[in-house]
């Protein structure tokens, strides 16, 4: 521990987030260094399917912060991603590369012709017809079996190697972790530059005062459905790596408790950062596999730290953390 | 063809049943309940229990009375100490709600699908237009119409509905005309929690009972408010019915893809009237 003093001494001298950038760097090359340190091939399964979660979290928290708008169905993004790039593959219908660069288009493309529909509406209702919008597609891939067996779910086989990369490094528990960290990365990085750019400002604007930007003269639909989009297109990037990790495709990739879990994620990690919903979904896998395991009521568990969260701590755990830095450095 | 309709009908009449209650609450804490559907199964597994003890119609009473107490401890323990907060807040608190409901009602009456059995009374079947319906589904018609229609005289003639009529209109006007609040508030909830305490036990004899049966009706209820107009009790009659005619042609004729119907509507529906059929600003 360093004394007050000399926080105090140096604070100042610095800019005021390059201890920020400075602790992300350091918590990616912690991560990139854990396969060699050692960890088990089970914790970093564990690890892939807690990254593919955080990033489905990272795409709800952003919609949150961006738009204000509570998602409760990026599930349907998530797993069309998995459809895309599944169902064409195991039907033989494009060539394969084809079927994963639509399957990381596709999602954001629905998202955004939804979006110019649904992101007008407000609010509660938002939630609603997001929810309603993804369980209308789920309904349409449990009941049509031609698509991919229907409720049983497909599993998904792969050509050996995908623009001259080996489809086996995104099977294998190490090589996978990696990827999908430094993935998650980009992502964090890429939004978070997002947020700063003078269009990110302009799509806080109106999330603050959608009738100001229009008085003052901004096109106020098309910026709010370009959120969406990329919201879902990141969820859809989920989607694609657990295809890939998983090789199956099931129904329960579109399901609603998946969109609840994502926000409840998101809520706990507190979304008004961009990486706070990916930390929030890391904690949360961890607090599932403890207490699922001793407990068969996780979905109560679920439920009632959700509402703990929302009421004593809306800003979730990355608020507290900011919270407790900023008093350390004041 | 007419049985179809009739069908229809049946299932409107329950998605109006639930809907209604999602209308209610909405226009008088401005706030969407995310457990209704939750309610809506409380209600059958509630009714499925008392049918047990008492019969049939000791499970109506039953399941409406305990759905409706519920709702006036819903309204006391979180939309009344909410109302101030964002109603995001109060809408992820609901969805808690959802889950541990769903979870409780797992732990007691388990994974499996019960069924609650038709009284005799209404097990047989009429002939209408050369076909056999169902006299059950006909009791279904008539009891949502009859709630529908008691609810729109309670709205339009008694002192308590003028309230409401004027809160869903302009809330704090009607606080400082002396109207209470937390009173009619609280009526208000317990009746639209009551409400969907009856249409799962009516729907009991109908459908098989699981903890996931509120998830279903709840979308389609939420498709129906949005259709209706934000907080209108007349749109949410109109949309319930179509939707519930639509949903039940689709199921006859394109099974698939029948819940894209409903879907559709609202889509095309939004586009042209982005605040429902009777839409108003919020």
């Amino acid at each position: 521990m360093t004394s007050p003093a000399t926080l105090t001494a140096t604070a100042p001298a610095r800019p005021a987030r390059a201890p920020g950038s400075v602790l992300a760097l350091v918590v990616l090359g912690t991560g990139c260094l854990l396969p060699f340190a050692g960890a088990s091939p089970l914790l970093l399964s564990l690890l892939v399917q807690a990254i593919i979660g955080a990033m489905l979290a990272t795409g709800v928290g952003f919609l949150v912060r961006q738009n204000g708008m509570v998602s409760f169905g990026h599930a349907l993004f998530f797993g069309l991603g998995g459809y895309v790039l599944g169902v064409p593959m195991a039907h033989g219908l494009l060539p394969p590369e084809m079927a994963v660069l639509l399957a990381l288009l596709v999602p954001a493309l629905l998202a955004f012709l939804l979006g110019l529909v649904i992101t007008r509406i407000p609010g509660v209702a938002f939630s609603m017809l997001s929810l309603a919008c993804a369980q209308t597609f789920y309904e349409v891939v449990l009941k049509v079996r031609t698509l991919a067996n229907g409720d049983d779910g497909m599993s998904v086989t792969f050509p050996a190697r995908l623009f001259g990369l080996d489809v086996g490094l995104l099977q294998d528990p190490r090589s996978m972790y990696l990827i999908c960290w430094v993935l998650l990365a980009a992502v964090l990085v890429g939004l978070w530059l997002f947020t700063r750019s003078p269009y990110g400002l302009l799509t806080l604007a109106i999330r603050s005062n959608e009738e100001r930007a229009r008085f003052i003269g901004y096109e106020t639909v098309v910026p709010r459905a370009a959120v969406y989009a990329l919201s879902a297109g990141v969820a859809g990037l989920a989607g694609v790596l657990a295809t890939f990790y998983n090789g199956f495709i099931s129904p329960d990739m579109m399901h609603w408790t998946l969109s609840g879990s994502a926000l409840v994620m998101a809520v706990i990690g507190g979304t008004r950062a961009v990486w706070g919903p990916a930390l929030g979904a890391v904690v949360f896998f961890f607090f599932k596999e403890i207490v699922g395991d001793a407990t068969e009521h996780w979905p109560a568990v679920i439920g009632i730290t959700l509402i703990v969260v929302t009421l004593c701590a809306p800003a979730g755990l990355s608020g507290l953390l900011a919270r407790l830095f900023a008093r350390r450095a004041a | 063809m007419i049985i179809h309709i009739l069908n229809g009908f049946v299932y409107g009449g329950l998605l109006y049943l639930v809907a209604i209650g999602l209308v209610l609450i909405f226009g008088i804490r401005q706030v969407v309940n995310f457990a209704h559907g939750s309610l809506f199964m409380l209600g059958a597994y509630v009714g499925y229990a008392a049918t047990a003890i008492a019969g049939f119609w000791a499970g109506v009473v039953a399941a409406t009375l305990v759905l409706a107490i519920l709702g006036l401890l819903l309204d006391r323990a979180v939309f009344r100490p909410l109302q101030d907060q964002d109603p995001i807040v109060t809408l992820l608190v609901t969805f808690g709600l959802l889950l541990v409901i769903e979870d409780l009602v797992r732990t007691v009456w388990g994974k499996d699908t019960l069924t609650i059995a038709m009284p005799d009374l209404l097990s047989g079947t009429l002939r209408i237009a050369g076909e056999d319906f169902p006299v059950y589904r006909l009791f279904v018609i008539l009891v949502a119409a009859g709630m529908g229609a008691g609810l729109t005289l309670w709205l339009k003639r008694s002192r308590i509905g003028l309230y409401v009529r004027a809160f869903a209109s302009d809330p704090l006007t009607t606080g400082t005309q002396g109207v209470d609040t937390e009173r009619v508030s609280a009526a208000v909830v317990a009746l639209g929690a009551g409400f969907a305490g009856l249409a799962g036990i009516i729907a009991g004899p109908l459908l098989a009972l699981s903890p996931a049966m509120g998830g279903s009706i709840l979308i389609e209820s939420f498709i129906v408010v949005v259709v209706g107009g934000f907080g209108s009790f007349s749109g949410a009659f109109v949309a319930a019915l179509v939707i519930g005619q639509l949903q039940n042609l689709g199921i006859v004729f394109i099974p698939s893809f029948s819940t894209m119907i409903p879907f559709l509507l609202m889509m095309l529906i939004l586009l042209w009237r982005p605040l429902g059929l009777t839409g108003r600003a919020a």
